[in-house]
């Protein structure tokens, strides 16, 4: 076996400049899958990661009643006794804390002109604690006891929309449980930028007991839970949910990938262009390598007449051919490895940017993640790839009438 | 004397096209013509004619790397006509060695490497080819030059480790096509002495094609081909040649 698959590797280099050919040719598919994946497995982490911190939270706790409420009486279908809940589930181990919240809407004033918005009600404490970054484009955060007028944050493109800026005021307009309209004036402390343009067109953040009072009620609609780290998201799931159980209240826990839409459609959109980038890496090596053993197999032929002559068995050569194939997919995968990793190392190290992506306003740093399971696949796939395609001459190769190979010129 | 080779009746024919221009009777070109031959264990036999006379069909018939038309052939006391062709690849592996004129060494391979490969798909094990790699090459006094590629012999050498490659299993029968046709003329006296020093010392039957005097010089039995017919064997004539 040994001596057969030393064979096998001498023959990939019998032709050094065509063998370098296909090399070149395995590499750069591999390196340039490992990069493109790379590239998407960081948008996506980043993503992944920018979502849960700008809010969502690793997950959530809502009433089973939520998914079915009246956007006019958010609190209808609240948390009751949230405080007691929070309390219980803040004892699991990966629990760093609990954010309560309140996502309401309503109308903005002022004075002149109204307007939609979609608001949330925080514990800016708890929110902090919580790593969330709020993206403030001017002006402050919330302060969690403020002396005088209740504050607010709201989304640039609301400020513009409204004419209002740092210091302005706002009518809030929202329907209280009983279904009576209510209102509070808010004094605008800060503008947000949080990327999404369409998000920040109608966004309005206020605290907590100032939306409660706004609400006339004391439930939260939410709880969001955030944990040490992402990766602990499932067992910190399993760990939670006794505790939402036998509950006056039936409540249901969301893990952020639930609530993550926006994550989800991107999420999907990269796997389908890696997939489709895949499905091109694959055929461009099967179909060029093809040619490339077919026409390894003409050269050899007399030799594998004198093979064939001597008795080998044809399986034998078969699996000659298929050796070669693969083991020369192995070394392209190898060297496409290493330069995608060289090239992904230059480029994070080069401080690219690319531009927006759809529904952004900032530019996104290229950067490219190592992905083991990429390599693995990439790998894999060109290894495969080639063994494929070396099913046709090998075959044509173990067919060969042995007079006539033996007389080939 | 035990048999090695018989030939009973044997006729190859090939197919030309199917083009109509072609009559039907015309569409094949024989190659042979009823041969019949009948070799012994140790007999060292020249298969002589004018190129295109039927030599190596002759011999890719009875190396079992074609099959005839019509007629049978036995080696070694194996009707080959009942072969199925992974039984013939046994037959040719383990019976069977064969001599190229254009030596067909595979050029990845060392000289002691090719030696060992018919041993490596006859699953000898390796200490075993080691030692009968070693003793072929002897044998043909390539000893030194064990561990060089084909490309770095002489033609002289590289027939000589095809030699050393025909006789390391220890085959039946060796079938040489040519052997001598590539070298000058020392080489080719070289290669005759070695052969014909193997059929002695080892009792090996050597069977080759050749329309060189020098190697009919040395040879006990000469079958004559002409037009794909056996015109005359010495042996059927009453003795050797002079």
């Amino acid at each position: 076996m040994a001596k057969f698959l030393l064979l096998a590797f001498r023959n990939i280099f019998r032709n050094r400049r065509r063998t370098l050919m296909t090399l070149f040719m395995v590499g750069g598919g591999v390196a340039g899958l490992l990069l493109a994946g790379g590239y998407f497995a960081f948008m996506t982490h980043g993503l992944r990661e920018d979502t849960i911190n700008s809010g969502l939270g690793h997950m959530q706790i809502f009433t089973a009643d939520h998914f079915n409420r009246d956007e006019n009486r958010v609190l209808d279908t609240g948390i009751d006794n949230w405080r007691q809940v929070a309390a219980s589930v803040k004892t699991g181990s990966h629990v760093r804390g609990i954010a309560p919240r309140i996502d309401f809407y309503g109308m903005v004033s002022n004075g002149t002109k109204a307007a939609g918005f979609m608001g949330s009600a925080v514990d800016p404490e708890a929110e902090k604690s919580l790593g969330f970054i709020t993206h403030i484009e001017s002006g402050r955060n919330l302060d969690p006891k403020p002396s005088g007028e209740v504050e607010a944050l709201i989304g640039n493109g609301l400020a513009k929309s409204m004419n209002v800026g740092i210091g302005d005021g706002l009518t809030v307009l929202a329907m209280t449980s009983d279904g009576a309209l209510n209102g509070v004036d808010v004094q605008i402390v800060g503008i947000i930028n949080s990327g999404a343009a369409e998000r920040d067109a109608r966004y309005l953040r206020i605290t907590l007991p100032a939306a409660q009072r706004l609400l006339q009620s004391d439930r939260v609609t939410n709880l969001v839970v955030g944990l040490d780290s992402t990766d602990n998201t499932d067992r910190a799931y399993a760990e939670m949910m006794p505790h939402l159980n036998g509950l006056s209240q039936r409540l249901e826990l969301k893990k952020w990938i639930d609530l993550a839409t926006y994550y989800k459609q991107v999420n999907s959109m990269f796997n389908g262009i890696f997939l489709f980038m895949g499905i091109i890496v694959f055929f461009m090596v099967l179909m060029s390598s093809v040619n490339t053993l077919l026409m390894s197999m003409f050269e050899r032929t007399r030799e594998i007449g004198t093979m064939l002559a001597m008795g080998t068995p044809r399986a034998w050569i078969v699996a000659l051919f298929m050796v070669e194939a693969t083991l020369l997919g192995v070394m392209g995968a190898v060297l496409g490895l290493a330069a995608g990793n060289l090239l992904g190392a230059l480029l994070n190290s080069s401080g690219l940017h690319m531009p927006p992506p759809p529904g952004y306003s900032v530019p996104m740093p290229f950067r490219v993640r190592y992905v083991p399971l990429e390599m693995v696949g990439s790998s894999l796939l060109v290894i495969v790839s080639l063994a494929l395609a070396s099913i046709l001459p090998a075959v044509r190769a173990s067919r060969l009438r042995i007079a006539e190979a033996l007389a080939h010129v | 004397m035990e048999e090695i080779v018989n030939v009973e009746a044997v006729s190859r024919r090939f197919p030309l096209d199917n083009s109509p221009a072609h009559h039907p009777a015309h569409r094949f070109v024989s190659a042979l013509t009823h041969a019949n031959l009948r070799v012994t264990a140790g007999e060292f036999l020249a298969i002589a004619g004018p190129s295109g006379s039927g030599k190596t069909t002759l011999l890719n018939l009875i190396g079992c790397i074609d099959q005839p038309t019509t007629g049978r052939i036995l080696v070694d006391g194996v009707d080959t006509s009942q072969l199925k062709p992974a039984g013939m690849s046994k037959l040719r592996r383990e019976r069977i060695g064969f001599v190229f004129q254009t030596f067909n060494l595979i050029p990845v391979f060392t000289a002691a490497e090719n030696v060992e490969y018919p041993l490596l798909i006859q699953g000898v094990s390796s200490g075993e080819r080691r030692e009968r790699v070693a003793q072929a090459l002897e044998s043909v006094g390539l000893s030194s030059r064990a561990n060089q590629r084909p490309d770095l012999l002489s033609g002289g050498e590289r027939q000589r480790v095809a030699v050393a490659r025909a006789i390391v299993h220890r085959p039946a029968l060796v079938l040489a096509d040519e052997p001598t046709a590539n070298l000058d003329t020392h080489n080719a006296t070289q290669l005759i002495d070695l052969m014909h020093g193997l059929n002695r010392s080892l009792g090996l039957t050597f069977i080759f094609s050749t329309h060189d005097a020098r190697l009919l010089e040395h040879t006990e039995r000469i079958i004559r081909l002409t037009d794909g017919e056996v015109v005359s064997d010495t042996a059927s004539e009453g003795g050797s040649r002079g």
